[in-house]
């Protein structure tokens, strides 16, 4: 892409958040492009992106200011996730099997599902977690000194740090054996690529590799299912076959698109917070040492580093009726991507939006959702990890510096990096 | 006196509610909202205004 962003940052008509190479920029770049939307057209319309052999649909507006998002969010049947909400296409039918999840449905049958689940993420339930949690926390910042250690002293802070702790975390929450866990990482990468051809083989037909890892992860839960239903044990997987709703047991098909979703959402979105939240943390020394120093700034400094990265940057609403919204008039079938990255950086409701502030309070984020059913039912966990995870950093890697630039993820979906360089420079 | 309604339609058991107030609501071993002090201390009333403001489906209310 030729087009300078500072020119784009005046002109509107410049923008296009369907261009891939948009989400590689900087999120300094990005932001400007967001604070223009939201200032000017706080429903811009977009042309969707093109995928291959697929229909192009009617396009879709990008909402970018806080109070319009959290209204669509918080009418969820008038702004409908049932068509899809976390792809801009409608989904096609044949993955729909797969992807056809919670988070893509609608009441009465979301709330009856996710009542089912929320059982297993209560604080309470949580709280239980949290000594594993610090286990597996310390046995992963442990390994990366090591790797550093036999190594020329550098490691790769997703692969060696953000990656393997929320894949252990949530394996363990579901049952995965060992075994299977370099393919459930390998499988949600697909799934969370955006396209990315570095993480898609066949750039022609993502559609193949997608249905592929959600046939290869549909396969682990079924295997896994069976074996649950023989001998039931204390994980959520064994929750999942044997609870009833209405009397009716999750279909074999429902189980594998919810144990997708978990996979795919407990591990990415954690991630990117860790992985960022450490870039973040080095290009703000001063509030590093800060937070270092005082353990009482945990609760505040974790929301803000997920207002700060927003790991998730949108997901889907389309419109059930014809209506109008804060002054914009709107139709059946119009498609509404909420930007929660925009929204994050909204001065009608954060002081200071682009200042990163581990103390910020009140800090009303958006990063798990905005209100409505959808809301994050993972944001007790992520907080959890997010907060030992930092806290075991500073107490056992304090040396650990960024390296390197970030390698971005080319998704608009997942604020993803691939890699970002790291270095132990060892007790001085 | 300050009551706390819950709206069992709109309640998903998210437990931010218990986040903020613990002392008030605990999301029990069924995914259920209890509602332990339906009407809040006084010290614990600011932590409830907070816990009705973040409850992500609005399930909350609080009748003076």
């Amino acid at each position: 892409m030729t087009v300078d962003l500072d020119a784009a940052a005046l002109d509107p008509d410049a923008v296009d958040l369907s261009d891939r190479e948009f989400w590689v920029r900087p999120p300094a770049e990005r932001h400007r492009v967001f604070d223009l939307l939201r200032r000017e057209r706080p429903f811009a319309f977009f042309e969707e992106p093109v995928i291959p052999m697929l229909e192009p649909g009617p396009g879709y507006h990008a909402v970018t200011r806080y109070a319009d998002l959290d209204a669509i969010s918080s009418q969820p049947s008038i702004f409908c996730s049932g068509k899809g909400a976390v792809s801009i296409i409608d989904i096609p039918a044949d993955l729909h099997e797969f992807y056809g999840s919670l988070i893509s449905m609608d009441d009465p049958r979301h709330a009856k599902i996710r009542r089912i689940v929320s059982k297993t993420f209560t604080p309470r339930m949580l709280e239980r977690l949290v000594g594993s949690v610090r286990e597996i926390v310390d046995d992963v910042l442990a390994t990366a000194r090591r790797t550093a250690a036999e190594g020329d002293g550098t490691i790769d802070v997703v692969a060696d740090i953000a990656a393997p702790i929320p894949l252990r975390v949530i394996c363990d929450l579901m049952g995965v054996p060992d075994e299977d866990r370099a393919m459930v990482l390998a499988m949600s990468n697909i799934v969370l690529s955006g396209g990315d051809p570095e993480l898609i083989e066949n750039r022609d037909d993502p559609l193949a590799a997608f249905l592929e890892a959600g046939m290869t992860l549909a396969g682990i839960m079924e295997r896994l299912a069976a074996e649950r239903l023989e001998r039931p044990r204390e994980d959520l997987t064994t929750a999942l076959v044997t609870t009833e709703v209405d009397g009716e047991r999750l279909s074999s098909q429902e189980i594998a698109s919810f144990f997708i979703l978990l996979l795919v959402a407990g591990n990415e979105t954690t991630r990117n917070a860790i992985s960022q939240g450490v870039l973040a943390l080095s290009e703000h020394p001063e509030q590093r040492a800060r937070w270092m120093a005082d353990p009482s700034l945990d609760r505040t400094a974790v929301e803000e580093i997920v207002r700060w990265t927003s790991p998730i940057t949108w997901m889907r609403r389309t419109a059930t009726q014809d209506g109008e919204l804060n002054g914009h008039r709107y139709r059946e079938g119009d498609k509404f991507l909420l930007v929660y990255a925009a929204a994050n950086r909204d001065l009608e409701v954060f002081a200071d939006p682009h200042v990163f502030d581990l103390g910020r309070d009140p800090n009303p984020h958006v990063g798990f959702g905005a209100h409505g059913p959808h809301f994050c039912l993972g944001a007790h966990l992520a907080r959890r990890e997010i907060a030992v995870t930092f806290r075991a950093l500073f107490d056992q890697l304090p040396d650990l510096e960024v390296a390197g630039e970030p390698d971005r993820l080319r998704s608009s979906f997942v604020n993803g990096l691939k890699r970002l360089p790291g270095r132990l420079t060892g007790p001085r | 006196m300050t009551r706390v309604v819950v709206d069992r339609e709109l309640c998903v058991g998210s437990g931010s509610c218990e986040m903020l107030a613990p002392d008030v609501f605990e999301v029990d071993d069924e995914g259920v909202l209890a509602v332990l002090e339906p009407e809040p201390w006084d010290d614990d009333v600011p932590a409830v205004r907070d816990a009705v403001q973040a409850c992500p489906t609005r399930a909350l209310t609080l009748v003076d």
